[in-house]
C-alpha cells in the first residue's frame, strides 16, 4: 500500500518532534502540582484556626540542613545525566551515589522530626488541624521523595553493573526531571510551613 | 472482530490467526486482555462504558418510577439515596469519561498518522484501573459493611458534602467504596490524559503541524490538559477525606475546626471543569462531522482553537456558581457570576462556527449529522439556562431545584450524549467494517428526540415550581404531579430509543453492508485506512501538507495546501 | 517511533508486544484499596500483584522495549472521491463589491442620534415636571452616590456639574453604540432602518430595565418607560438615517454574498472562501 496517504510532491525537510520521555514526566509533573497545590492551601487556609496546641511555633524547627542536602541533590543527578552523556559512566554512577545519599539524608531528617513532634511534643495526625495539614502535606512530599529514591537507586545499580550506557541518558534525564520536581516542591513547603505558617 | 474483512486487507486480528481460523475463546481473551494497541483499548473503554450507561440509565428509569406519581412507595427512601447517588457517580466517571477517553484512544493516533499512542502500555494500565474502579463501585451492592449489610451502596449524593461523609454520619462502608473507586478512576484518567497529550505533542506524522492537526485531536489536547488541574484536585480531597476517616484527621470535621465548605471548594475545582472535559469531546465530535455532511471544510479553524483553548482556561475559574448559596460575599459571588457569563462567550464563537460551516453547504441529513444537528439546538438551550443559573440571585431562587438537573442533563444528554451518538453512527463503520443502518437510525434520533424534549423540557417546570432535587417523594397537592408524569414518559421513550440503538449495533455489526475504507468522503487521516485498521494502522507513516489530507488526495487538481 | 532502528525487512513492522503486566498492575493497585473495605488478606494479595507486575512491566521496557513483529498486509488504498470539482474559475472576472462602513461613519451617527434624542427627553422633562434639566440630573445621578435621595425639586433645578456628567454619560453611550450600530448594520442590509432603528432600541431597553436597578437605583425609581423607549427609537432611527447617507445602498450582489463575508468575518477573501467549497453540486 505504497503511497496511502502521502501527499505526492510533499517535502517535509526536518521533522522533529520533543520526546515522549520528557513531555509525558511534565504532564505528571503538572498533574502533581495540582494535587500538592491542593494540600498546600488546605495548609494555609486551616494555619492559625486551631483551638488547642501545639502550635507551628512551639514545635517546629528550621530544617536548614536537610533542606540543603536535598536542594544540592538537585545539583548532583543534574550532575550524573551530564556525566552518563558524556558516557562516564563511572562518573556517573558517583554523582547518582551522592544524590541517593543526600536525599537518604534529608529523609532521614523527616523521620527525626517526626519522632520528636510525635513522642516528644504529642502532636499527631488526630491532634488538632495543624496536625492533620501538616503530616499530610509533608507526608505527601516524603512519599515522593521515596519514590524518587527508589527510582535513583535502581539507577544507580543499573550504573554500577553497566547496563546503563550512554543510550539510556534521555531515561535518566526524564528521571531527573521528577526529581528537580520533589526538590521544587520542597521549596514550597518549606516557605509555606516553616516560614509563613510559623 | 469482523471475520470477512471488508477490504482485501485482512485485518489484524485475522492476520494473527492465519494457521487457525477458529480460535478457542480463551486465546481471544487473552488478546485482548494483553493487548497495548490503542485500538483495542478504546473499543474496550467504549464497550465497558456502554455497559455502565445501560446500568445507570436502568436507575435512572427506577427513581423517574419512584417520581411519577405523588406518595409513591416504588422503591425505599434508601433506595433511592442510592440510586441518585450511583446514577451520578456512574454517569460521570464510568460512562462519560470511559466513553469519550474510548473515543479519543481509538481517533486520536489514527488521525495524527500514528502507529500507536506515545505509552501503549501505561494506556492499558489506565484502562483497567478505571474498569477496576468501576467494578469496585458495584461491588458495593454485596460488599459494604463487610458482606453482611447487603445493598449498602454509596448514598451521599455524587458530590458527597461534607459533613455527611464524616464516619458518624456515614458508618460503614459505603462511603469508602465511593471514595476508593473515584480515586481508581482518577488514576486512569490521568494516565489517559498524559498519553493523548504526549501523543498529541510527540507522535505527529512528518507534516502535521500543530496548525494542520484535525480539531478533533486540538481538543482532545485541550481536554487532557484539563484533566490534570482539575482531577488531581479531586484526588488530593479523597485523600484528604480517606485520611479522615480512616486515621482520624480533621480536614472536613466541623466538630474540630475542619471546614465543610473546603470540601465545596475542592470538589467543585474539579466538578466544573470536568464538566468541560466532558463536552469538549462532543465539540470535537461536531467539528469532525458537521464539516463533513455540509461538505465544506470547517469555518474559522483558527477561531475554534483559540475559543477551545479559552474555554480551557475560564472554565478553570468558574467553580464557585456551585455554591452561590453558601453565601460566599458579594466580592467572590461577582467574580463568578461574571467569569461564568464570559465562558459563554467562546462557546457562542464555537456554535457560530458550526452555523457558518452548515451555511451553504450541501447538508446530508445522515442519521449522525442529525444528532449533531440535534446537537446544536439543545446545546444552544442548555446554554442558555446555563447563563441564566450563572446570576446568582436567580441561582439563589432555583438552586438545588429541578430546574437545575434540567438545565445539567440538557447539556449531558440534549448535549453528549446526542454528540456521542452522532459519533457512533460516524465512526462505527471504521470501527467494525460494517455500516449502521441509516433507516434504524433515524427511527432511533426521533424516538429519543420526542423522549428526550418529554423529559427535559418539562423537567424545568417542577423546579420552577418549586420541587428540589433528590426528594424521594412528594405530597400529591404541590402541583408537581402532572409534570412528573410527563417526565417520567418521556423516559420510556428515550429507553427505547437506546434499546433500538443497542439492537442497531448488534444487528448491522453481523448483518450491515460493507462500509469500505471511507464511506462517508471524508477528509482526515483514518479514512486512508482499511476498515478496521491493521494494527498498524498505516503501512507508510502518512505525510500531510494541510489540514484536510484526504481532500488533498482526491483532489490533486486543487489541494487545500494551496490556501492554508 | 516504534521500528527497530536494527530491523530491516521491509514487510514486516514493529509494534510493542502485547502484555498483560499493566493489568496485572491495575488489578493488584485495585486490589490493595479494596483491601482497605474488605480484608487485609486483599490487600496482601494486591501488593503481591503489585510488585510482580512491576517487575514484569520492567522486563518489557528495560532495557529495551519489548517489540513484536506484524506482518505487513499488501492493499492499496487510494482514497477517492465520486464527486468532482466543478471548473472554478481562479480570479473571479469582476470582484464582488464588498461594501462596508468606515469607523468614523458609525461615530457620526451614534452623535447624531444622541443629539435627537436630547429633543424627546426635553418633551418629557417639560411636559411632566415643568423644568428643562429634570432628565438631565436623572441622568447624571447615575455618577453622583450623593444624589442618590435627592428630591424632584432638586433635580429640576441646574447644576453645572450634573450638566457635565450627563454629558459625558450621553456622549459616551451614543458614541459607542453607534459603533456597535455600524459594525452591526452591514449583516441586516435588507430593512436597516427597521431592524437597527426599531428592534434594536427595543431590545436595549429589555436589557437596561432588568439592569438599572444595579446601574443607577434612583434612575430606575423615576424612569417613564414609555418616554424612554421614545427617545430611544428617535437614536436609533436618526443614527440609523445617518449612517444609511454615508454610503450608497448595498448592491444586490452583496447581499447574495455569504453571511460571514457581509459580517466581514473573511474580509477580502471573500472570493476564495466560496470556490473552497466542495464544489460538488
Amino acid at each position: 500500500m505504497s503511497e496511502a496517504a502521502v501527499i505526492p510532491n510533499v517535502t517535509t525537510p526536518e521533522w522533529e518532534l520533543p520526546s515522549r520521555g520528557v513531555v509525558g514526566m511534565v504532564c505528571l509533573i503538572v498533574a502533581e502540582a495540582a494535587i500538592f497545590t491542593i494540600f498546600v492551601v488546605a495548609y494555609l487556609y486551616y494555619v492559625g484556626k486551631d483551638r488547642s496546641g501545639p502550635t507551628p511555633r512551639e514545635v517546629l524547627d528550621l530544617p536548614i540542613f536537610t533542606s540543603v542536602c536535598l536542594l544540592s541533590s538537585s545539583l548532583t543527578v543534574h550532575f550524573a545525566v551530564a556525566a552518563l552523556h558524556q558516557a562516564r559512566r563511572g562518573l556517573c554512577s558517583l554523582w547518582l551515589a551522592a544524590t541517593v545519599l543526600l536525599g537518604g539524608i534529608f529523609l532521614g531528617g523527616t523521620a527525626h522530626e517526626w519522632y520528636k513532634l510525635i513522642v516528644h511534643d504529642g502532636l499527631t495526625i488526630q491532634t488538632n488541624l495543624f496536625g492533620t495539614t501538616f503530616y499530610s502535606l509533608v507526608g505527601l512530599h516524603a512519599s515522593h521523595v521515596i519514590i524518587g529514591l527508589i527510582m535513583l537507586s535502581l539507577a544507580l545499580i543499573f550504573s554500577l553493573n553497566g547496563s546503563m550506557t550512554a543510550k539510556h541518558t534521555g531515561r535518566l534525564e526524564v528521571l531527573s526531571l521528577y526529581w528537580h520536581f520533589v526538590d521544587a516542591v520542597w521549596v514550597v513547603v518549606f516557605t509555606v510551613v516553616y516560614i509563613l505558617g510559623r | 472482530m469482523a471475520a470477512d474483512a471488508p477490504v482485501p486487507a485482512e485485518t489484524a486480528q485475522t492476520a494473527t490467526t492465519h494457521s487457525a481460523p477458529r480460535r478457542l475463546v480463551l486465546d481471544i481473551l487473552n488478546d485482548w486482555v494483553t493487548t497495548v494497541d490503542h485500538k483495542k483499548i478504546g473499543l474496550m473503554y467504549i464497550g465497558y462504558a456502554l455497559v455502565f450507561l445501560v446500568v445507570a440509565g436502568i436507575q435512572a428509569l427506577l427513581m423517574r418510577i419512584q417520581l411519577s406519581l405523588p406518595n409513591n412507595d416504588f422503591v425505599s427512601p434508601q433506595a433511592f439515596n442510592s440510586l441518585f447517588t450511583m446514577h451520578g457517580t456512574t454517569m460521570v466517571f464510568f460512562v462519560g469519561m470511559p466513553i469519550l477517553f474510548g473515543f479519543g484512544n481509538y481517533l486520536v493516533p489514527l488521525m495524527i498518522g500514528a502507529r500507536d499512542m506515545a505509552f501503549p502500555r501505561l494506556n492499558a494500565f489506565s484502562f483497567w484501573i478505571s474498569a477496576f474502579g468501576g467494578i469496585l463501585l458495584y461491588f458495593s451492592y454485596f460488599g459494604a459493611s463487610g458482606l453482611y449489610g447487603a445493598g449498602s451502596a454509596p448514598d451521599v449524593g455524587w458530590f458527597a458534602y461534607a459533613p455527611l461523609t464524616a464516619r458518624v454520619f456515614s458508618p460503614g462502608h459505603s462511603t469508602d467504596y465511593w471514595t476508593l473507586a473515584i480515586l481508581l478512576s482518577g488514576i486512569g484518567s490521568i494516565g489517559t490524559a498524559l498519553n493523548i497529550v504526549a501523543t498529541t505533542i510527540c507522535m505527529r506524522c512528518p507534516g502535521m503541524k500543530l496548525s494542520r492537526m484535525p480539531l478533533l485531536v486540538w481538543l482532545y489536547l485541550v481536554t487532557s490538559s484539563l484533566v490534570f488541574v482539575a482531577v488531581s484536585p479531586l484526588t488530593a480531597a479523597q485523600i484528604m477525606l480517606m485520611l479522615d476517616r480512616y486515621i482520624g484527621s480533621h480536614f472536613f470535621d466541623t466538630q474540630a475546626g475542619g471546614s465543610a465548605v473546603l470540601w465545596m471548594h475542592f470538589f467543585w475545582i474539579f466538578g466544573h471543569p470536568e464538566v468541560y472535559i466532558l463536552i469538549l469531546p462532543a465539540f470535537a465530535f461536531a467539528n469532525e462531522i458537521i464539516p463533513v455532511f455540509s461538505r465544506k471544510a470547517i469555518f474559522g479553524y483558527a477561531a475554534m482553537v483559540a475559543a477551545s483553548v479559552g474555554i480551557g482556561f475560564i472554565s478553570l475559574s468558574v467553580w464557585a456558581h456551585h455554591m452561590f448559596t453558601v453565601g460566599l460575599g458579594a466580592g467572590a459571588n461577582t467574580f463568578f457570576v461574571l467569569a461564568t457569563m464570559i465562558i459563554s462567550v467562546p462557546t457562542g464563537i464555537k456554535l457560530f462556527n458550526w452555523l457558518a460551516t452548515l451555511w451553504g453547504g450541501k447538508i446530508h441529513f445522515t442519521a449522525s449529522m442529525m444528532f449533531a444537528i440535534g446537537f446544536l439546538f439543545q446545546f444552544l438551550i442548555a446554554g442558555l439556562t446555563g447563563v441564566m443559573l450563572s446570576i446568582a440571585p436567580f441561582d439563589w431562587q432555583l438552586g438545588n431545584s429541578y430546574f437545575v438537573v434540567a438545565h445539567f442533563h440538557y447539556v449531558l444528554v440534549g448535549g453528549i450524549l446526542f454528540m456521542i451518538f452522532s459519533a457512533f453512527y460516524y465512526w462505527f463503520p471504521k470501527m467494525s467494517g460494517k455500516m449502521l443502518s441509516e433507516k434504524l437510525g433515524k427511527w432511533h434520533f426521533w424516538i429519543f428526540l420526542i423522549g428526550f424534549h418529554l423529559t427535559f423540557d418539562f423537567m424545568h417546570v417542577p423546579g420552577m415550581l418549586g420541587m428540589p432535587r433528590r426528594i424521594y417523594t412528594y405530597e400529591a397537592d404541590r402541583g408537581w404531579m402532572i409534570w412528573n408524569m410527563i417526565i417520567s414518559s418521556g423516559a420510556i421513550f428515550q429507553a427505547a430509543g437506546t434499546l433500538l440503538f443497542v439492537y442497531n449495533m448488534i444487528w448491522s455489526y453481523f448483518k450491515g453492508p460493507v462500509a469500505g475504507p471511507d464511506p462517508w468522503d471524508a477528509w482526515t487521516l483514518e479514512w486512508s485506512t482499511p476498515s478496521p485498521p491493521p494494527a498498524y494502522n498505516f503501512a507508510e507513516i502518512p505525510s500531510v501538507a494541510s489540514r484536510r489530507p484526504l481532500w488533498d488526495l482526491k483532489h490533486p487538481e486543487d489541494p487545500d495546501s494551496n490556501y492554508e | 517511533m516504534h521500528t527497530d532502528p536494527d530491523h530491516l525487512d521491509p514487510n514486516v513492522i514493529q509494534l510493542p508486544r502485547p502484555t498483560a503486566w499493566p493489568m496485572i498492575l491495575a488489578l493488584g493497585v485495585s486490589l490493595i484499596l479494596a483491601g482497605m473495605v474488605t480484608s487485609v488478606a486483599v490487600a496482601i494479595l494486591g501488593l503481591g500483584l503489585c510488585l510482580a507486575s512491576i517487575i514484569g512491566w520492567f522486563r518489557q521496557v528495560l532495557p529495551h522495549e519489548a517489540h513484536e513483529p506484524v506482518p505487513l498486509e499488501d492493499a492499496a488504498i487510494a482514497p477517492t472521491s465520486a464527486r468532482t470539482l466543478l471548473p472554478q474559475t481562479k480570479e473571479p472576472a469582476a470582484p464582488h463589491r464588498v461594501e462596508t462602513f468606515q469607523l468614523a461613519t458609525g461615530i457620526r451617527g451614534g452623535l447624531a442620534g444622541g443629539l435627537a434624542m436630547i429633543v424627546p427627553a426635553t418633551i418629557f422633562s417639560l411636559l411632566k415636571f415643568h423644568s428643562l434639566w429634570y432628565a438631565t440630573n436623572l441622568l447624571a445621578a447615575g455618577g453622583f452616590v450623593s444624589w442618590g435621595g435627592a428630591s424632584d425639586a432638586f433635580l429640576c433645578q441646574f447644576h453645572l456639574q450634573g450638566l457635565l456628567a450627563a454629558i459625558f454619560i450621553h456622549g459616551l453611550t451614543a458614541l459607542l453604540v453607534g459603533l456597535l450600530y455600524g459594525a452591526v448594520l452591514p449583516m441586516f442590509p435588507r430593512y436597516p432602518i427597521l431592524s437597527a432603528g426599531v428592534i434594536a432600541p427595543l431590545l436595549l431597553t429589555g436589557i437596561l430595565h432588568s439592569v438599572l436597578n444595579v446601574l443607577s437605583p434612583l434612575l430606575n425609581q423615576r424612569i417613564d418607560w414609555f418616554w424612554f423607549i421614545l427617545s430611544q427609537i428617535a437614536f436609533g432611527l436618526v443614527c440609523g438615517y445617518v449612517v444609511n447617507l454615508q454610503t450608497r445602498l448595498r448592491s444586490a450582489e452583496f447581499q447574495a454574498l455569504p453571511f460571514a463575508v457581509r459580517a466581514g468575518l473573511h474580509g477580502n477573501h471573500g472570493p476564495n472562501s466560496i470556490d473552497k467549497k466542495d464544489s460538488s453540486r
